[in-house]
């Protein structure tokens, strides 16, 4: 979490210029979303997962990763977008982030993965205020690629605030 | 609630522990406690109990005044912090609702120590109010040592190489063990050419290692000693109780500075604290040359070491390295025979010879290093049933296959058994610390005992010498301290005058055992049965065997202590021995013959990685039930199954009415087969003395597992953790004590 904070906080620093670089891009519905590529460890099909009760709705559960058990959660629900049943073109996306013990691994199920964008300074916006009621803390901001818009997100915060902290946090 | 609750009340655990471990004049564990203290506040704001929130804040900031010096730094008012702790757990216990009585008890604890807090504050609700009453001290963190002398120390220049200095913080910790070891059994044997050879070696590494690292007062500490320790090797000097004084205490500098070290290493160079050798190096130097006579070296080695200051160091309670233990009297009371089970010869030079061969031929492995080698070996079993049961492969009646793959399951069980082996180190270490621990216990209380360890070769899995640590100590502190009786109590009795503490450890079954015997007094049965009375634990009709009796020691907030010393009795009692045990899935109990003595018996399971577990079915899930929790399981007869109020389900096991849980229920699992338990089948498990019938649809098998837990996910209520099972899939371990609080809301 702390890692996360002073992330943001250097990012504040730089303005948008920090935010350049390569992004893996995918999307929800109608809506495409990219998150950077350093924190992608590998993206597999969707496979059977062990429902964990006592969680939230888009926690979907755990997977064996190789040997390896890790949370999977369901980006739709986590954006209150209605569900999807899951196909041949949905995957999970392996990402990484800072947990308080190190790092961990969490999986999140996206509709479909599309590629590997190099967006640089000037195409990317602040996140836009939308008012109270939609909390956009966990975008980092806006691109305009292509006269298409990608919602950069600030994966940290959400599998933070999504799994970890939820736990962490006693 | 009760997720917060429960991080509260192991808040409370772990600081009533830690009190224990309090010695005056050792401020780092009070940092912890401190804390752990500031924890607790948060943890109990999050669940809502606000009276421990103010409670645990006026507690920190007692405790603050400790550090700060403002208060006494004394045995008597950690006891009175023990009884502190002991009243927050008294009020979480009663639900967060603290009453009358325990505030104003907790209040007057605090107010004996000299801090001043009013009943009405704590049970009031201001929250305004909530940052330290009082003349809050600045927090720590802040105040920043205003401390005078070496303002700018020569921080960190031994910096530059982090992987030969983490290396050399592994190494010297070692030696620096080797050298207590040594020391306290060159007590037995003065004049042991050989042990004095092994005290010298390791000073002699660690002066060339810090030497090469730069680190300067560990090396001239070091030096220093290894000329004092030299002198001895040629006979200059006899190695007498002054000499083993001043080396015990330059290894627990040692060890605080080497700590030190390995804090900067992890959190930066900020945490660097110098440490003042002076009067170390002083008392070597009078040492050597013989300046001090006899009467007045007892006092030297305990004089505070000078003022020792961090530059801007950010936890200064942590600055005063080195609190040169006590060592008032020169004669030794403690003695000590390490006894080796196989051992038959005579002890000494042979055994420790012996010793020394079998550590010779083993090497360092990077912890990581291991994990993975496990993680991959239990991939490489499941991978193999999967190709095994692939149903092309089954289908192939070739004897050559059939042959080859048996070969194959051999060599992976046996890979998977030595892996998992080398995960396992003997419980030596741990038993050695306790040598130190009676040998100061036994100074301390004026009391003669005698240590005598066996099988300490036995293995234990390294994840559990941490968790199990703890716990010992306080056993140990209770068996000194109101075991054994002073020596002239002893002789009234007609026993030795030396008091015997036998320490145990062996494998039996599955389970790796730990005994703690002692020759003392026993338990007073009848006292404890008088106090589980006024306590409300039994009736008064009640009829319970002495043996049962005599457990109750172990349930929360017992204490029967006439005295409180400075020792144990600080209000907190078996309790969190028993809680610290269960936590690593084991179990304690004692067993007492009065004016005898006590044996205390721990039993765990011999790793933490792997569990014996039951797998049921729950519609489309499987879970996994710890073996040692089930105590049976049946396909119910309708006769025997009841309701209450048509809701409360029970069940009639052998004339005792067993509650059912549903597990579909619990877990919200749609797919379930049976929603009658009486077409179900239900399982009988057992925690902490609370029997449930799980119900579940099927039984498919028997299975030791291995344990993972659940990536970022911690405490998830009612599972232990994760496995995965034979056909690639997750299963979840049952947490029962969590299932069964799930069950009750």
């Amino acid at each position: 979490m702390e890692a996360a904070a002073e992330v943001r906080l250097g990012m504040g620093e730089e303005g948008a210029g920090g935010l350049a670089g390569k992004y893996l891009t995918f999307s929800l519905g109608n809506e495409d979303y990219g998150l950077g590529i350093l924190k992608v460890r590998e993206i597999i099909g969707v496979m059977e997962i062990t429902a964990v009760p006592h969680t939230p709705n888009y926690i979907k559960g755990v997977i064996n990763l190789r040997g390896r058990v890790i949370p999977v959660l369901d980006l739709r629900l986590k954006f209150a977008m209605p569900p999807e049943e899951y196909d041949e073109r949905t995957c999970i996306i392996v990402v990484e982030v800072q947990g308080r013990n190190g790092a961990v691994q969490v999986g999140m199920v996206v509709d479909s993965v599309s590629e590997v964008l190099n967006i640089s300074a000037d195409e990317i916006e602040p996140p836009p205020s939308l008012g109270a009621s939609r909390d956009t803390s966990n975008i980092l901001g806006m691109a305009k690629v292509k006269g298409e818009v990608k919602i950069l997100l600030d994966i940290e915060q959400v599998v933070g605030e999504g799994v970890l902290n939820r736990f962490d946090e006693q | 609630m009760t997720n917060m609750g429960k991080a509260v009340s192991e808040l409370l655990d772990d600081m009533a522990l830690k009190i224990l471990m309090v010695e005056p004049g050792d401020l780092s564990v009070v940092g912890d406690l401190l804390d752990l203290g500031e924890q607790l506040v948060t943890s109990a704001e999050a669940a809502k109990v606000p009276v421990l929130g103010r409670m645990g804040n006026a507690f920190r900031a007692a405790l603050e005044k400790i550090i700060m010096a403002e208060l006494p730094d004394s045995a008597e008012n950690y006891e009175l912090l023990g009884r502190c702790i002991a009243q927050m757990q008294e009020a979480l216990r009663k639900g967060g609702v603290a009453d009358e009585a325990t505030l104003t008890a907790f209040a007057d604890s605090l107010g004996r120590i000299g801090y001043a807090v009013g009943v009405a504050d704590l049970a009031a609700v201001s929250p305004a109010a909530q940052p330290s009453p009082s003349v809050a001290p600045p927090p720590p963190v802040a105040s920043a040592a205003p401390s005078p002398p070496p303002a700018q120390t020569p921080v960190p220049d031994f910096l530059q190489d982090k992987d030969l200095l983490s290396g050399f913080i592994d190494e010297a910790f070692e030696h620096l063990e080797s050298i207590e070891i040594n020391v306290l059994e060159l007590e037995q044997n003065p004049g042991d050419q050989e042990i004095i050879n092994n005290i010298f070696r390791p000073f002699h590494t660690i002066k060339g290692v810090s030497g090469f690292l730069n680190l300067k007062t560990i090396n001239k500490l070091a030096h220093a000693t290894e000329n004092l320790l030299d002198d001895v090797r040629n006979g200059k000097r006899p190695m007498d109780s002054d000499v083993i004084d001043i080396v015990l205490n330059v290894g627990d500098c040692l060890k605080d500075m080497v700590q030190n070290i390995k804090e900067v290493l992890e959190r930066g160079p900020e945490c660097y604290q110098e440490t003042d050798i002076a009067t170390y190096l002083t008392r070597i130097r009078q040492l050597q040359e013989g300046t001090v006579g006899p009467v007045e070296e007892a006092t030297l080695p305990v004089s505070e070491p000078s003022a020792s200051v961090a530059a801007e160091a950010p936890a200064p309670f942590k600055a005063p390295v080195a609190p040169a233990k006590p060592a008032a009297r020169a004669e030794v009371v403690a003695t000590v025979e390490p006894v080796e089970e196989e051992e038959t010869g005579p002890r000494g030079g042979a055994d420790k010879g012996g010793q020394r061969k079998k550590l010779g031929s083993s090497i360092k492995v990077d912890v990581e290093k291991l994990d993975a080698l496990v993680n991959a070996v239990g991939e490489l079993v499941i991978m193999q049933s999967l190709v095994r049961q692939n149903p092309l492969v089954a289908r192939l009646a070739d004897p050559k296959l059939a042959k080859d793959f048996s070969q194959l399951s051999r060599i992976t069980s046996d890979l998977q058994r030595t892996a998992m082996a080398m995960r396992m180190v003997p419980i030596r270490q741990t038993f050695d610390k306790m040598i130190r621990l009676v040998r100061d216990l036994s100074k301390k209380t004026g009391k003669k005992v005698d240590l005598i360890m066996e099988g300490a070769e036995t293995e234990i899995d390294r994840n559990m010498v941490d968790s199990i640590y703890d716990p010992l100590v306080h056993m140990m502190r209770n068996s000194v301290d109101h075991g054994i009786q002073t020596p002239e109590e002893r002789s009234k009795f007609g026993k030795p005058a030396t008091g015997t503490v036998h320490l145990r450890a062996y494998q039996k079954g599955g389970n790796m055992v730990i005994e703690i015997e002692d020759d003392g007094e026993g338990l007073n049965t009848q006292k404890i049965k008088q106090k589980a009375m006024s306590r409300g634990l039994i009736q008064a009709g009640e009829s319970l065997s002495d043996h049962e009796l005599n457990n109750l020691i172990f349930m929360p907030g017992f204490s029967t202590a006439d005295k409180i010393t400075d020792v144990s009795g600080r209000g907190v009692g078996m309790d969190v021995v028993k809680k610290a045990v269960e936590k690593l899935r084991g179990k304690v109990e004692v067993h007492s013959q009065p004016g005898k003595g006590c044996l205390f018996v721990i039993r765990l399971p011999l790793t933490l990685a792997i569990i014996d577990g039951i797998i049921v079915r729950v519609g489309s899930e499987r879970y996994i039930i710890p073996t040692i929790a089930i105590q049976e399981s049946m396909r119910p007869e309708a006769k025997n199954y009841n309701t209450v109020h048509n809701r409360g389900e029970t069940l009639l096991v052998r004339g005792e009415l067993i509650p059912i849980i549903r597990l579909y229920e619990v877990f919200g699992v749609e797919s379930t087969t049976y929603t009658d338990p009486r077409e179900a089948i239900v399982v009988v498990v057992e925690n902490e003395g609370r029997k449930r019938a799980l119900m579940v649809d099927e039984l498919l098998g028997k299975e030791e597992v291995v344990i993972k837990n659940l990536g970022g996910m911690q405490d998830v209520s009612g599972v232990a953790g994760g496995t995965i099972l034979g056909d690639g899939r997750v299963g979840l371990i049952l947490d029962l004590a969590g299932v069964i609080a799930s069950s009750a809301e």
